[in-house]
C-alpha cells in the first residue's frame, strides 16, 4: 500500500549557485496503491514519474509532502520501508561479470537473508520468472529481457510486499513485454501492491486497475480506467489522458 | 555484518576483471619493480668507474712515452695501436676513447717543460665519457709522480706544494647508489598499493553509478556505511595483497643487485622487507580511502581515471621531492602519510636507527587521515547526488 500527500521536490540547476535557479521537478503529487491492485503512474517523458518513485523509495527526500510504504513513513522510517519495497528503476544496470544467480543472491543476501535462505529464495525466484535458461550464465551478454528478469527478481528478493517498476517493458520485445505482465499480475493476485510507471497508453490501459496520470510534476487525475474515461467524457485512455493534462483532444 | 557480503561481491567480481587483475597482480608486484630496478642497475653500472677492470686503451705515437705506456699497463690498462684518424674513431664509436702522446711530448718531457697530451673523448657517449674519467685520472696519478721526482730533482721536498692535507671519509653505511635504491623501496610500495586498487575503487563506485545498478543498491534495507565500509574492505584486499607481492618480490630482485653497486651496508634481508612493509602498511588503509573517495566523487570511470591519474602524482612527489632536497626528518612531518612513510622506510633499507616515536607518529596520522578520508565518501553516499 503506497499512499503519497502533496509531494514536492526541486533541484538545483546543474552548475547553478543560487537556490533560486532550482527547478521544480515535482509538486503536490497525491495518489494511492493499493494492495492486491496494479496501479498505473503514467505520464509523457520527464513529467517526475522517475522522481515521485525515487522520493517513494526513500532515495531522495522530498522538500515537502508526506508519503508512507504499508504505514511506514518516508522520511523517517527509512529502513522499514526499504524493507516492505522492492523497487526497480529505470533502466536498472546488473553485474556483467556475474551470473543472473549470483546477481539476485548479492541483492538476497544484502537484505540480510542466510546464505541458506538466499540460495533458497534465489531458486524460487528463477523458477517463478522462468530463468533457469541462463541462471548460471554471466550476465554481459544478455538480452535486454534477459536483464529485466533479473532486475526483477533482485528487486523481488526479499519479499516484499510493495513493488515499484519504473518503466520495466522499457526495450522489450512483444513477447518479453506479455511475459512481464503475466508476471506483475500474478503478484498482483498474490496480494501485492504493484505501482507502474509507464509513458505507454496501451500497456497501461492493458495492465492496471488503478491509474494516476502525472503531467508537469503534478497528479492530474486519478481513479479506475473507467473513472478516468467516465470523468474526462472519453472513451479512448488516449483521448482521455490529452484532456486530464489540460489539452485540449 | 553486512559489509563482508559487498566486499565478497565486489572481490569476486573484480577477479574476473583481467584489467583490475594485471594492474593488482602483475603490473606493481612484478613488471614495474623490474623495469625500475633494471634500469637503475644499468645507470649506476655505467657511473660508477671500475680502476681494476682491465680495459684496452688506444695509443697514437706510444713509442714516444713507454715509461707512460708502462704506467699505464700496471694500472690495468693494455695499450694498443690507435686507428689512423683517432678523432673519427672516437665519433664513430670504433673505440671509447683515444690518447695522443704529441710528437714534442719526450722532448718537452726531458727539458722539464709541460708534456702535451690530448685525449679524444665522446661526451654524447656513456661509456666513452667513464672510460675518459679512468684514464685522466690515472694521467692525474702519474703527473703528481713526475711532479715530486722534479722537485726531488731539484732539491725540494714535494710536501712543500701539499699546503693542505685533505681527506675525505663517507660516514654513510653505503654509496649514493644505495640511497636511490633504498628510495627506490618506499616508491615501489606506494605505487604497487595505488595500482592494485585503482579499478577496483574506480569499478565498484564510479562504475557502479556508470552502470545503473547503484540505485537498485541504495534502496536496499541496508545502511549506506555498511555499503562503503565494504567496497572500500575490498579495495583494501587488493592493495593489501599487491603490496605484499610487491614486498615478496622485492626480496627476490635484490637478491640479483650486485653489492659493490649498492653498498654493502644495505641490507635486503628478510627481516628488513618485512619490518619495511609493517611500516608502510597504515598506507594500505590511506591510499584504500583515497580511492574509494576520490571515486565516489566522481560520475563516470573515465571521470574517476582523470582523478586519481593526477592524484597518482602525490604518492611519486615525495620520491621525486627527496631526490633534489634533502629534508631533516622532524616528529611533525610524521604526521604526515606518504612522506612519513618514505623517510621511516628509506631509513630502515639504510639501517639507520628509527625512533620508535616516529613510527607511533607517522602510523596515527595515516590512519587518521584515512579515518577522515573515508567520513567524506560516507557523506558522498548519504548524498542525493550520489544519484544524479
Amino acid at each position: 500500500m503506497i499512499d503519497a500527500r502533496d509531494l514536492k521536490k526541486a533541484f538545483a540547476k546543474p552548475g547553478a549557485s543560487k537556490k533560486s535557479e532550482a527547478v521544480l521537478a515535482v509538486s503536490h503529487v497525491s495518489f494511492t496503491a493499493a494492495d492486491g491492485q496494479i496501479t498505473g503512474l503514467l505520464g509523457p517523458n520527464g513529467a517526475g514519474k522517475s522522481t515521485t518513485l525515487r522520493m517513494l523509495a526513500t532515495l531522495i527526500k522530498p522538500d515537502e509532502g508526506r508519503a508512507s510504504i504499508d504505514g511506514f513513513d518516508v522520511r523517517n522510517d527509512v529502513l522499514s520501508v526499504r524493507k516492505q519495497l522492492g523497487y526497480m528503476p529505470h533502466n536498472a544496470g546488473i553485474y556483467p561479470r556475474l551470473t543472473a544467480r549470483e546477481n539476485v543472491n548479492y541483492f538476497a543476501r544484502l537484505c540480510g537473508m542466510t546464505r541458506h535462505d538466499a540460495t533458497k529464495r534465489v531458486d524460487e525466484l528463477m523458477e517463478q520468472l522462468g530463468m533457469h535458461g541462463f541462471a548460471d550464465r554471466r550476465s554481459a551478454g544478455f538480452s535486454q529481457g534477459q536483464r529485466t528478469k533479473v532486475a526483477l527478481a533482485r528487486a523481488l528478493a526479499h519479499r516484499p510486499q510493495t513493488l515499484m517498476l519504473d518503466e520495466p517493458t522499457n526495450g522489450l520485445d512483444v513477447m518479453g513485454t506479455r511475459g512481464l505482465r503475466e508476471i506483475i499480475r500474478d503478484l498482483a493476485n498474490a496480494g501485492h501492491c504493484v505501482l507502474f510507471s509507464s509513458h505507454i497508453m496501451q500497456e497501461v490501459s492493458a495492465l492496471c486497475d488503478h491509474i494516476a496520470i502525472i503531467s508537469d510534476g503534478k497528479i492530474a487525475i486519478e481513479d479506475t480506467l473507467e473513472g478516468i474515461k467516465s470523468r474526462t467524457g472519453e472513451e479512448d485512455l488516449e483521448d482521455a489522458f490529452v484532456r486530464a493534462i489540460g489539452e485540449s483532444p | 555484518m553486512r559489509f563482508f557480503v559487498v566486499m565478497a561481491k565486489e572481490i569476486l567480481d573484480n577477479l574476473r576483471d583481467k584489467q583490475t587483475v594485471f594492474y593488482a597482480l602483475l603490473f606493481g608486484p612484478i613488471l614495474l619493480p623490474v623495469m625500475l630496478g633494471g634500469s637503475i642497475i644499468g645507470s649506476l653500472k655505467q657511473l660508477s668507474v671500475d680502476f681494476d677492470e682491465v680495459t684496452s686503451l688506444s695509443v697514437v705515437n706510444m713509442e714516444s712515452a713507454p715509461n707512460l705506456m708502462e704506467f699505464l699497463y700496471s694500472n690495468n690498462i693494455d695499450v694498443e695501436k690507435a686507428p689512423d684518424n683517432p678523432e673519427k674513431a672516437v665519433l664513430r664509436g670504433d673505440v671509447p676513447i683515444v690518447l695522443k702522446v704529441m710528437p714534442d711530448f719526450d722532448e718537452a718531457l726531458r727539458a722539464g717543460q709541460p708534456a702535451p697530451l690530448t685525449v679524444y673523448v665522446n661526451e654524447g657517449d656513456k661509456d666513452s665519457t667513464k672510460q675518459g674519467r679512468r684514464v685522466v685520472a690515472l694521467l692525474q696519478g702519474y703527473e703528481r709522480t713526475i711532479n715530486a721526482l722534479r722537485l726531488q730533482h731539484r732539491g725540494i721536498d714535494s710536501d712543500v706544494f701539499n699546503s693542505l692535507d685533505i681527506s675525505r671519509e663517507d660516514v654513510s653505511l653505503d654509496g649514493a647508489g644505495g640511497q636511490m635504491i633504498a628510495s627506490l623501496i618506499p616508491f615501489l610500495l606506494i605505487i604497487s598499493m595505488v595500482m592494485g586498487g585503482f579499478y577496483l575503487a574506480i569499478d565498484t563506485t564510479a562504475g557502479e553509478r556508470e552502470r545503473q545498478s547503484l540505485e537498485p543498491l541504495l534502496s536496499l534495507p541496508l545502511n549506506r556505511f555498511e555499503l562503503v565500509l565494504g567496497k572500500f574492505g575490498a579495495t583494501l584486499c587488493f592493495v593489501a595483497l599487491s603490496s605484499i607481492l610487491t614486498s615478496i618480490s622485492i626480496f627476490f630482485l635484490f637478491k640479483f643487485f650486485p653489492t659493490d653497486i649498492i653498498g654493502g651496508g644495505l641490507n635486503f634481508d628478510g627481516l628488513t622487507i618485512t619490518k619495511a612493509f609493517l611500516v608502510a602498511s597504515p598506507l594500505i588503509v590511506f591510499i584504500s580511502a583515497v580511492l574509494i573517495t576520490v571515486s565516489a566523487f566522481t560520475r563516470s570511470s573515465k571521470e574517476a581515471q582523470t582523478y586519481l591519474g593526477i592524484l597518482m602524482v602525490i604518492p611519486m612527489a615525495p620520491f621525486f621531492i627527496l631526490q633534489f632536497v634533502t629534508i631533516r626528518s622532524e616528529l611533525q612531518s610524521m604526521l604526515l602519510p606518504m612522506m612519513s612513510q618514505y623517510q621511516l622506510l628509506e631509513r630502515i633499507v639504510l639501517g639507520d636507527v628509527t625512533p620508535p616515536l616516529y613510527i607511533v607518529f607517522s602510523v596515527i596520522g595515516t590512519l587518521a587521515s584515512a579515518a577522515l578520508l573515508l567520513l567524506v565518501a560516507f557523506k558522498l553516499y548519504s548524498r542525493d547526488r550520489i544519484l544524479m
